[in-house]
Formats: structure tokens, C-alpha cells, sequence
């Protein structure tokens, strides 16, 4: 497409970026096909070509106000459109620039500005954010069915391995996680015991930074990767050999890392170091032989894996997980359309919780159309979401894999889960 | 291909005319079909002399042809090239031409299987109501430029212009076909003459005579062969008659004094309650009935099956024919009339009064 | 005769030849028609700011933008009808819009009109399998209806390349096509019913539930017709059963020419391929970096041939289709090894278009077609005339039924590269119907190659044309300036391509 953006917006590096990504569009709109907004809403405005439209116009100076940043604020930044788009629009990063440059012109109405600062301030820091759950867990039992359902129910933490390992690989230390499902990454760290390696927390690291930075508080977001960066550096240097990492949302950001902080000399070498050896759990266990694992239950276990889309359209990871479940011996339902957000999206659920509501029915619907045992997934974001519809169990894929589990044992939770609302739309 | 002639200027003068002293013209060509439609009058205007073929690649896959052309010299010019009119049209007499068959818009008993005379017909020229001479479509596959008049034409029944030359796609003849004939009640007829239909079989015609179900398949040998082990039935000797007889209404089914009556419904409707004796074509979707009944109450059954019908052959040519428009169509209907015939010269009331 | 009425006053860039400006609509008007359209519309339904109408300004051609003066959203085909009525009392034009995908610029909006998007109407309403038909709103997409009946074993089988998003309203409007139209037809060939409102809000069903209904053919009439005579509410598409087994046969060749041989061979041997596809070297490398489907990338050109239909019959068709190619001289042939990469073969053909973006900032899609026969020959005039005007040209073609797609690369940034572009564009189109051939085989004329309507069609024809409109449409509200040139617009372009009694491509044969 042409564009004309001023000189010297052109002149920076964000502004070439963002130049090159416009001009590689051609407006063909497959990418509306795949949009789970546009899907809903069928208004172009809601599609990533008319966002991509509505920031290549604010870049070229016109006018952009608020409905800008509404259309802007729809999008889940789930990129399910860079999959389908042949000419290799990198989306997600014309987003996030389009954003930051929104934020700038346009002023939020004071409570929205609370309410993200709020989260801002919580979600990203697990201290913070284990005080908001406990006190919410303990008044879930008193609170309005609809509330109740997405507060999730506290999880005991389970052990670690004792044994150590030559091999060795850095976890992200991570925000909501841990206090939500410990078991996460006992499991994963159970299950690497089994191949040999040894799990390892390195300290001083937290959150990734993917919820400040997609929230358009960029300069947050970075402060957060360099934290991570640090914590692990000693670790790199003495011989880890990937960042394992659980949370498909966080992996597709700690990817980034090297590319966010390109500009920043004391870090771009080591960022990108750190991008290179970031690795989806799943890359993991794709590479090793993974003979020893017996996970316990299969045969009775029919699972409908939810494939986030920071893995599959953030990472390009579509199939992998499916792959080593089936090769495990589990039987996959079909889900269809399975390339569609289930509205979790960082804090999406939060900040539009209708649009939210409606593609998380959706998703539930098509998820337990293959009647499964159990549905896996592997974000806790959209873990936790999936969950509050669902009285089928939501697990991380590498809870199904890990040795100390029973996929059987999984029933008890998902029936905590009350559902007063029938799952239909 | 000797017998070649062009007339179209002695067409267009004779259609000047009849513009100009807004006289009526009744079109014809070899008169095979003058029976279909409603009665009219008007000064005779033959477009037999007007015939030929004009190019025929069969590389190509198409043939152009004027309309005054012997619908049995086209057929002849492609078997010699083992190509086909894949809509098989129906003659209904020895003279029928190619403008007839078009006009008419009527189609054979592979039609719900590959398609109608309108899905075969790529571009025409025609003679305008203002004795203007026009070209619509094309020679090639595909054209989407200018809105389709040329589809516009088939089955208009000349109320729109006069056809000079039509270019038509036309096809391989397939390898083998071989006709099955299986014994059924009629609505075991009709279900499984759609459940056929829903499997990737090599039909190209079904049809059920009140006794026999008749299954043709097409294609290569072996896929003839692989279809006709799953469909079943006994191999019809001399098929060719037996769909010649049908497709031109020799068929005993015809013989008879009582009105035809073409009913036309979604092919897995169950029969229809209407007296008469049937026959069942294009696997369900068009009925053929024998029937004495009167017009209103096969009109109003047929549309309560989801269809329509037409008064085929005999019965009262100057009363219900075609079926009735619904009020904002037959006033659109009107409005393109005038927009290609102002003066109301071709065929007036031939399709509908007034039109 | 009904010349058409109104016109959008700004003609696009590099077409504007001539501006009639009837703007009819003056700012007060404008805000008395939105107050009409807010008491007929839900709130968020009508957009009318800047900011929101600017992503509404062009289709899936972006060369051409024009900034609507609203845009509708409605829901219900009663809020369509209350929209055309309002805009029908106001002289206001009404360009109606699916998802946006078109190549011609159909969609392109009118500066003084109503945008009217169907986006919305994205239910499929019945499927009847027994009687194998569907019913759905206009903007369902095309990809959406086979996928809802693939566990019937059917399919809808028109297949445009924009298959995942176009709508199917659009596809009617279009009459498009795809790589399978060679065995299974256009649009027209597979739809049975539609309903369209009038511009004056009146509701038209044509076709039928049964075959070939009374009355003149206004189902194959309106498709095509470009937005230009109704605003098609509903449709009722055909569906097939799946075939029972599909093959595909990739060919690489050294030479564009040998592979045009190899496509007459084809037909001529008497096989009907459900697809029969080519591309050249700048469309391959550009597919093969999406899709990475294993295509020869320093083949001059590559044919897919599908072969669809019986087990058996596809096993004969294979080893006929392999020996042509060979006896043509193909480098290598192959058959897909299995599902997976028959998809992959396929989705890097359909993917192609938008994927030559990865070559050049901006491409301009062709659509001529032409008698096969000729093939090789204007393939190698393109050659030529891209080589004259410095612009690379990728050629994706749908070579069984002779619709070509030259894609001109070009860079939009450039100063005066479109209108090279442009230049080369009417270029070819009327290489093409100098050969016999048309401008358009399945985008439409649009707003994109409407002066070439010039040249395929006399005046006398076109004045017919805008008769047929009338009877339609008299105030020439729908989709003012697409489609149909008027006669002043077509003795301008004469006057400008015309130069001292020259015709163009002189050494050409005349059909």
C-alpha cells in the first residue's frame, strides 16, 4: 500500500518499522477471515486491515481520536492474522507501535486510566497480585455465581525434584502463574527430571513484561525484560542451555526481547542471546527422546487441546503440542475452528470483558464439542479463562504429561466449577 | 459446412420496419417449438435463412453458430470432433434450430447434472427492438464484462430481440455411458435418485418412467464400471433410444391427448398430489404430467412443493401457461422488455400478456 | 434511454478523464440523512466520522480510494431496506460492499454517498442436504459454506483465491470464479435462488428452489451485475457431492511457451481437469516464500492440474496428464503425495497474489481472457510490453480457460508508477480482446477497467446496457460510475488512445 508518512517520522526507527510493515500489506483482507473481532462485530474498523488502516492514517497525520483507540483497544492481539496473511504483514508489531502512538495523542477518561494503571501496578508482580487472590479466594464462597466462576480455586503447591541434573534449563520466573497453578511448574519441572534435565528458578526474575508492554506502557515492559535478562545472565554463562518456557504468552514475548531492546546498547547483545535460547516447552520435548515419560491415565484420556495463539500464531507453533500429546498416546478431539482466540489475551478479559464473554462461549463450545476428558492448553491465561466456563478440567499439556499426576484425579477440580448460565451464546 | 447464409441485414431491415409501424413480429425458426409458449400474432419473421456455423475450434471448446442453423448440423460437426451440446437440447421436431433451442431454453436429461442451455451459452449477437444489431459475452469461458444479456436471452422466447449467432461451450463426449434400470415405487425412486445424487457418482441422467428407474453413467470405462458395481441394476440395452425417446417426447409416457404439464420441483420432494399419470426426470427435479386437472390447482400444488409449473403442450395456449410472476417481478419483467424492445414488435404475449 | 444519472464526482487517480460533479448533497443535507439513517440503524451501525470512514475508502484494489460520505452497517435486511429507501428519497448514491476483497474496485465508495456494508449478515440461514442447496445472507464467506457442509460430504465449488474471505454477495456480484470454474462453472452456474432489494426498497426473489424458473433469467442477470442493479440480501448456492478422490499434478517447464503447449494438449486430448493452473517464475518464488510447498523455484512456469471425480477414472486421467507434460517437455512432473500436499500445491496458488507483496510494494491484478490458443503468444507480448514500460510483471493464470491474471509490480511511493502502471494494465487488456478475448474473465470491470468497456463493446451496445440499468435502477443511484462507461466517458478515451485513424496492436488479427 502507499504510504506517506512524514519525514520525520520516517527519519526514527520506529517510524521506518512501521513504514515497512505498512507498505508490505497489499489490502487483500484474508486477514479479516481469521479475526476473531471481525468475526463478531463485521465491521472493517475491527478487522486487522482497518486497524492496520486507522494506524497508517494517525501516522500520516491525520485525525485519531477515540474511536481509534477503541478499535485499537478491541484487538486481542491474538495475530491470528499474521498466520493467514501470505504477504507477511507483521501485525503485532504495527500494533503495538500504533498503540504507543495512540496512547500519546489520546487522553483515557480518568477511571480507565485507574483501572489500567491498577493492573499495571498488580498483575506483573507476583507478591502483589498473590495478596488480590487469596483475599478474593476466600470471599469466592460469598460472592455472586457470575464473579465466583472466574476467581479460580486455590491450587497447593506440589514438590519439586530433589535430584540435579548436568543439563540444565532456566525457567521464567513469571507473575500470575505460580500463584494460581504451582503445579505448573512442578509438573514441568517433574517431567524434565524424567529426560535429564534440571528445572531452574533463577532469582531476581518476574514477570516478562508482555502485560505492560501490549498495554502501552512500553518503557514498563522493558524494565521487566532487562530484570529477567539479569537474573538469568550468571546462569547463561555458566551453561544453561534454553529458557523453558511454560507460558506461551510470556515465551512469545521473552522471543522479542532481543528485537525490543535492539536500540539499547547495554542490553541488545545479551537480549538477543537470551531471545535465541527462549524456547517453548514444547521445542523442548520436541527434541528429546521422550521414551522415558509415562504419563499416567491415557487410554481413558480424550483431550481437547486449546492451542493459545501466542503459541500458534505468536510462536508459529501450530501442531507441535498436538504432536507429542498423540505421540504420548492421547487421543485429540477435534476442535473446530481451533485457530480462534478464547478472549483471554493478557488483560483483554478484563478491559473488554463482553467482547471476552462472547469468544470464550465460543471457544468452550467448540472445545467440549469432541466431548474430552480433559482440555489442555498452554497458557495459564487462557487456562484460568477457559476454566471459569468449563466444568470439563483445564490443564497445562505438560500437567497431562507429568509422571506424579492421574489425568483421572483432574475430574475433582473441574467439578468445583459451578456453572449456573448454560454454556450456549 | 456449406450451407451458410447470412441474412442478418434483410433481419434487421424486417425488424426496422416493424419498429418503425409498430406491427408485431412472430419469430420463428424451423418451427419445431412453436407449439411452447403462449399464442401470439404478428408478420412472420424466420430466422432459417439466417444459419451456418461460423467458427468452431474444438481446441478451443467452443462453437459459434447463427440461429437459423439445423440444430442436427451442429450436433454433427462436434461428434465429428467427439465433442457434445452438453445440455442435450431437446429437439421436438426434425427442424429444430439452434436459435429455437435457445429461445426456449430448454434443456435434456443431463441438465441437473451438468447444466442448462443458459449455463452452456457464452455470448450471443442479437437484433435489438431498435433494429440495432448487438454483441453481448464472448468466445471465451469466461466474461464477466457488461451485465450477462446473453444469458438474458435463453428462454426469453424472443420477447427480447432476435438471436443472429450464439456461442456456446461445448464438451468431450464421455468414453462410455452405460444406463441401469432398477425397479421402485416412485418415492423410493425419488429418495434414491438423491441420495445418488449426493455421493460422487458419474451420473449424467435419472429418471423414472412409473415402472423403471432409469440410472445413466458417464465417463471413463473403469469409473462406469466401479459406479455401476455400488449403484446396482440391470444394464438397459439400446439406451440410447430409450433417452433419445425421452429427451424428444416419444416416449409412450407422451402419447395421449391430455394436456403436459412440466412441474418443476426440489428434486427430493416426495410426488406431488395432483391426478395424472408422471414421469419423473432430472433425477426429482423435473416432473413431467400427463393430467387433466386444471390449471390453478397445479399451479398452486406446484408452488406448494417449492416449484412451478408450465402448461408444456395442448390445453388452452391462450390462457395459463407459465407460471405467474409475483407483482414487483412481472413489473421488472416489463421494464427490461421495454428497455430492449420499446415498441413491443417481438413476440408480444408469448411469455405473459403484456410482455 | 436511461443514461446513468449521477456519478461519483472524483473519479479515481489516473482516471480522470471526466468529472460530472452532481453532488446533490450539501453539508445540511448530509446531516438531515444521518439523522434519517440514525432513526433506522442501531448506534453503532452508522459511521460517519472521518477517522471511521477513512479504512472504508477502498477495497481489496487500494490504488483507488474515495472517501465515503457515510457508512452503513445494518443487520437486518429491514434496516438495509430502510436505508435504501431513505437514500432513494434523497438522490443519495449507494455503493453496497461485502468483505472487501475485489480487485476491480467495485467497492469504491462515493465521495456523496451511502457505503452500504453487508459484512454483518454472516449467517448461513438453512442447509437442505436431501435437495444439496444452502441458504445464506451475503456475508457469509465463500471458504465458511463448504465448511459447514463438509460433514455431508458437499461443497460449494466455486473457489476464488480470496476464497477464506470473500463473501459470497460479492461472489455474486462478481460472478467470480476460481481454479475450479474450468470444470465446475462460475458463480452463475452455482447458485439457484437469490433475493435482492431494489434501490426504492422493493424485495425481488429470482430463481428458485426448483430448476429453471418462469420468466426471463434474472438470476443469471444479476450476477455480475456489480452492485449495480439490486442489493442482494440472500442466496441460495448449489452444493456438490466432495469428490471421491482429487489428484494434482505439478510440471515444471524451462519455457512459459511449452507450457501453454502442454495446457492445449490437455483440452485437446479430451480430459476436463477440475483446475488446470500456471504460474510463472516471479509468482512461483513469491508462493513459494509463503507457502513453501516445494515448487521448482527456477522453473519458468509450473502447471497444477487437479483431476477430480472416480477413484479409477482419476488413476487413467493422472498417467494421461503425466505423459503430455512430458511429451510437452516438462523438466519434471509430479504427483502430490498426499492430502497435505495437495493443500500446500493449492494454497500457494491461491495465496499468490497478495504473496507477489513480498516482491513489491504494490501489484495491479489483470483479468483478461483469451482463446486458449493464444496463449503463448500474448504471454510473450506481455513479456515484451512489461520489458517497454520497466515494470516487472508476475503472471498467474487459471491457463485452462484461458483467464489470465498478469500482477504488475509496482511501488505506490513512486511519483507517476501507477500511472506507468495503468498505462501497461490498458495495455494488455486490449491485447486481449484484439485476440478475441475480454477484459474481464471473473473481477468485474469495476471501477478499474472501465474505459477498456470502450473497446470490447460499441456504443450502441453500451447505450443498451444502460437501458437494461434503468429498468433497474432509474435514478442511477446504485454504484454510480462502475461497470458501464457512459458514452461521453468512452469518446474521450477514444479521442485520447485513437491517434490519427491508429488502432492499437495493428499486426493483429480482428475477430
Amino acid at each position: 500500500m502507499q504510504t506517506t508518512l512524514s519525514d520525520s517520522l520516517r527519519s526514527t526507527p520506529l517510524g521506518q518499522e512501521a513504514d515497512s510493515i505498512l507498505r508490505a500489506c497489499v489490502h487483500c483482507g484474508f486477514c479479516a477471515a481469521t479475526c476473531p473481532t471481525y468475526g463478531l462485530l463485521g465491521d472493517e474498523l475491527d478487522s486487522p486491515r482497518g486497524r492496520i488502516y486507522l494506524i497508517k492514517q494517525m501516522l500520516e497525520g491525520a485525525t485519531a481520536g477515540q474511536n481509534t483507540q477503541l478499535h485499537l483497544d478491541r484487538c486481542l492481539a491474538c495475530r491470528a492474522c499474521e498466520t493467514t496473511c501470505p504477504s507477511g504483514v507483521r501485525y503485532g508489531r504495527l500494533l503495538d507501535i500504533g498503540r504507543a502512538a495512540i496512547e500519546q495523542r489520546v487522553r483515557r477518561p480518568l477511571p480507565e486510566q485507574i483501572k489500567r494503571h491498577l493492573l499495571r501496578v498488580v498483575i506483573p508482580y507476583e507478591r502483589r497480585f498473590t495478596v488480590v487472590l487469596r483475599v478474593a479466594q476466600t470471599l469466592r464462597a460469598f460472592l455472586p455465581p457470575t464473579w465466583r466462576r472466574s476467581i479460580p480455586p486455590p491450587q497447593l503447591p506440589t514438590s519439586w525434584p530433589r535430584s540435579s541434573h548436568e543439563r540444565k534449563m532456566l525457567a521464567l520466573a513469571g507473575c500470575v502463574q505460580t500463584p494460581i497453578a504451582p503445579n505448573i511448574d512442578a509438573a514441568t519441572a517433574r517431567v524434565l527430571d524424567c529426560l535429564g534435565i534440571s528445572l531452574v528458578r533463577a532469582s531476581g526474575g518476574g514477570c516478562c513484561g508482555a502485560l505492560s508492554y501490549h498495554l502501552g506502557a512500553q518503557e514498563d515492559g522493558l524494565e521487566f525484560a532487562r530484570r529477567n535478562i539479569d537474573a538469568w545472565w550468571p546462569h547463561v554463562e555458566s551453561g544453561a542451555e534454553a529458557i523453558a518456557i511454560n507460558a506461551s504468552g510470556c515465551g512469545v514475548m521473552v522471543k522479542e526481547y532481543g528485537h525490543l531492546l535492539r536500540e539499547d546498547p547495554s542490553y541488545a547483545e545479551r537480549a538477543d542471546r537470551i531471545s535465541a535460547m527462549a524456547m517453548d516447552i514444547s521445542e523442548v520435548l520436541a527434541k528429546e527422546n521422550r521414551a522415558a515419560l509415562a504419563p499416567a491415565g491415557i487410554g481413558t484420556a480424550r483431550i481437547a487441546f486449546h492451542s493459545p495463539c501466542s503459541l500458534q500464531h505468536g510462536q508459529k507453533l501450530a501442531g507441535l503440542v498436538e504432536s507429542i500429546l498423540e505421540s504420548a498416546g492421547f487421543e485429540l478431539t477435534p476442535v473446530p475452528d481451533g485457530h480462534l482466540c478464547c478472549g483471554s489475551a493478557g488483560s483483554y478479559s478484563l478491559l473488554q470483558p463482553e467482547l471476552s464473554r462472547q469468544l470464550l462461549l465460543q471457544r468452550v463450545l467448540a472445545l467440549e464439542s469432541g466431548q474430552p476428558t480433559a482440555i489442555g492448553t498452554a497458557n495459564i491465561g487462557c487456562l484460568a479463562h477457559l476454566q471459569s466456563r468449563t466444568s470439563v478440567p483445564v490443564r497445562h499439556w505438560i500437567e497431562l504429561l507429568d509422571p506424579g499426576a492421574s489425568v483421572v484425579s483432574l475430574r475433582d477440580e473441574g467439578a468445583q466449577v459451578e456453572l449456573t448460565e448454560p454454556t450456549t451464546l | 459446412m456449406t450451407d451458410t447464409n447470412d441474412s442478418a441485414d434483410q433481419l434487421r431491415e424486417q425488424v426496422r420496419v416493424a419498429a418503425h409501424s409498430g406491427v408485431p413480429l412472430q419469430i420463428s425458426g424451423g418451427g419445431s417449438k412453436s407449439f411452447y409458449g403462449r399464442a401470439t400474432v404478428g408478420t412472420p419473421l424466420s430466422t432459417i435463412a439466417h444459419r451456418g456455423i461460423v467458427t468452431y475450434d474444438p481446441g478451443e471448446l467452443v462453437i459459434t453458430a447463427r440461429a437459423g442453423t439445423p440444430l442436427t448440423q451442429i450436433e454433427a460437426a462436434l461428434a465429428e470432433k467427439n465433442q457434445m451440446l452438453a445440455f442435450e437440447p431437446p429437439y421436438l421436431g426434425e427442424s429444430a434450430t439452434l436459435g429455437g433451442a435457445i429461445a426456449t431454453g430448454l434443456s435434456g436429461p443431463r441438465r441437473p447434472y451438468v447444466g442448462a442451455a443458459r449455463d452452456f451459452v457464452l455470448g450471443v449477437k442479437l437484433i435489438n427492438g431498435q433494429a440495432e444489431i448487438l454483441s453481448f459475452g464472448g468466445q471465451v469461458m469466461k466474461n464477466v464484462a457488461g451485465y450477462d444479456v446473453a444469458r438474458l436471452m435463453v428462454g426469453a422466447l424472443g420477447t427480447l430481440g432476435v438471436l443472429l449467432e450464439i456461442s456456446l461451450k461445448v464438451l468431450p463426449r464421455p468414453a462410455t455411458e452405460l444406463t441401469l434400470v432398477q425397479h421402485r415405487t416412485p418415492n423410493e425412486a425419488i429418495e434414491v435418485m438423491n441420495i445418488w445424487a449426493r455421493r460422487p457418482l458419474p451420473l449424467s441422467a435419472c429418471c423414472y418412467d412409473g415402472d423403471g428407474l432409469y440410472v445413466r453413467l458417464c465417463g471413463a470405462d473403469s469409473a462406469v464400471r466401479a459406479a455401476h458395481d455400488k449403484i446396482g441394476g440391470e444394464i438397459l440395452t439400446n439406451a440410447q433410444n430409450f433417452w433419445h425417446a425421452l429427451r424428444e417426447q416419444f416416449h409412450a409416457f407422451f402419447d395421449g391427448p391430455l394436456p403436459l404439464w412440466r412441474v418443476a420441483v426440489p428434486p427430493a420432494r416426495p410426488s406431488l398430489r395432483i391426478p395424472g399419470k408422471w414421469l419423473i426426470d432430472w433425477g426429482g427435479a423435473q416432473r413431467w404430467l400427463k393430467s387433466d386437472t386444471d390449471a390453478a390447482t397445479i399451479c398452486r400444488t406446484a408452488a406448494e412443493g417449492g416449484g412451478h409449473a408450465t402448461l408444456f403442450r395442448g390445453g388452452d395456449r391462450g390462457g395459463y401457461i407459465f407460471h405467474p410472476l409475483a407483482p414487483g417481478l412481472l413489473a421488472l419483467h416489463q421494464r427490461i422488455k421495454n428497455a430492449m424492445d420499446p415498441q413491443h414488435i417481438f413476440n408480444p404475449g408469448k411469455m405473459y400478456p403484456n410482455l | 434511454m436511461g443514461a446513468i444519472m449521477i456519478y461519483c464526482p472524483n473519479s479515481p487517480p489516473g482516471k480522470t478523464i471526466m468529472k460530472t460533479p452532481v453532488t446533490n448533497v450539501q453539508p445540511r443535507n448530509r446531516r438531515e440523512l444521518i439523522a434519517a439513517l440514525q432513526r433506522v440503524l442501531p448506534s453503532q451501525a452508522l459511521l460517519s466520522e472521518t477517522e471511521d470512514l477513512r479504512p472504508y475508502e477502498c477495497d481489496g484494489l487500494s490504488a483507488y480510494c474515495e472517501l465515503p460520505m457515510l457508512v452503513a452497517l445494518p443487520d437486518t435486511v429491514e434496516q438495509v431496506r430502510a436505508v435504501l429507501v431513505a437514500c432513494h428519497e434523497r438522490g443519495v448514491p449507494v455503493v453496497a460492499r461485502g468483505a472487501g476483497t475485489g480487485l476491480s474496485g467495485g467497492a469504491l465508495p462515493c465521495s456523496n454517498g451511502v457505503l452500504l456494508s453487508l459484512a454483518k449478515f454472516n449467517r448461513i440461514l438453512e442447509i437442505d442436504a436431501a435437495n444439496r442447496t444452502a441458504r445464506v445472507q451475503p456475508g457469509v464467506r465463500n471458504l465458511a459454506i463448504s465448511q459447514a457442509v463438509a460433514h455431508l460430504g458437499l461443497y460449494y465449488a466455486p473457489d476464488p483465491s480470496s476464497q477464506i474471505a470473500c463473501s459470497i454477495g460479492g461472489n455474486v456480484a462478481e460472478n467470480a470464479g476460481g481454479v475450479h470454474c474450468l470444470k465446475y462453472g462460475l458463480t452463475v452456474h452455482n447458485i439457484q435462488m437469490l433475493s435482492f432489494l431494489t434501490i426504492e426498497g422493493e424485495l425481488i426473489t429470482v430463481g428458485g428452489a426448483a430448476l429453471d424458473a418462469p420468466g426471463y433469467d434474472l438470476l443469471a442477470f444479476m450476477t455480475g451485475s456489480e452492485g449495480l442493479l439490486g442489493v442482494i440480501v440472500e442466496i441460495t448456492v448449489k452444493l456438490l457431492p466432495q469428490p471421491e478422490r482429487a489428484q494434482v499434478v505439478l510440471a515444471a517447464f524451462d519455457d512459459v511457451e511449452k507450457a501453454g503447449a502442454a495446457v492445449a494438449a490437455i483440452i485437446g486430448a479430451g480430459i476436463v481437469p477440475a483446475g488446470l493452473e500456471m504460474m510463472d517464475n516471479l509468482a512461483i518464488r513469491a508462493a513459494e516464500q509463503f507457502v513453501h510447498a516445494g515448487y521448482p523455484v527456477d522453473a519458468e512456469a509450473i502447471l497444477l492440474c487437479e483431476l477430480d471425480g472416480v477413484n479409477e477414472e482419476v488413476s487413467e486421467q493422472i498417467l494421461q496428464v503425466r505423459e503430455i507434460f512430458q511429451q510437452c517437455g516438462a523438466t519434471e512432473s509430479h504427483t502430490a503425495r498426499d492430502e497435505r500436499e495437495r493443500a500446500l500445491f493449492w494454497a500457494g496458488r491461491k495465496a499468490a497474489f497478495p504473496a507477489v507483496g513480498r516482491l513489491a510494494p504494490d501489484y495491479y491484478c489483470m483479468d483478461g481472457t483469451i482463446p486458449r490458443k493464444h496463449l503463448a503468444r500474448v504471454l510473450r507480448r506481455i513479456g515484451e510490453m512489461s520489458a517497454e514500460a520497466g515494470l516487472a510483471v508476475a503472471n498467474v493464470f487459471h491457463a485452462g480457460d484461458g483467464n489470465l491474471h498478469p500482477l504488475i509490480l509496482y511501488d505506490a511511493n513512486k511519483p507517476g508508477d501507477l500511472e506507468r502502471t495503468e498505462r501497461l494494465g490498458a495495455k494488455i487488456l486490449e491485447l486481449c480482446v484484439a485476440v478475441g478475448g475480454t477484459i474481464t474473465g471473473e473481477h468485474g470491470v469495476g471501477v478499474e477497467k472501465i474505459n477498456q468497456m470502450c473497446i470490447q463493446f460499441s456504443a450502441s451496445a453500451l447505450a443498451q446496457f444502460h437501458a437494461l440499468k434503468h429498468a433497474f435502477d432509474p435514478r442511477g443511484l446504485l454504484n454510480p460510475g462502475k461497470a458501464v462507461p457512459t458514452l461521453q466517458r468512452c469518446a474521450e478515451y477514444g479521442a485520447m488512445h485513437v491517434h490519427g485513424g491508429k488502432v492499437l496492436f495493428p499486426d493483429l488479427e480482428r475477430f
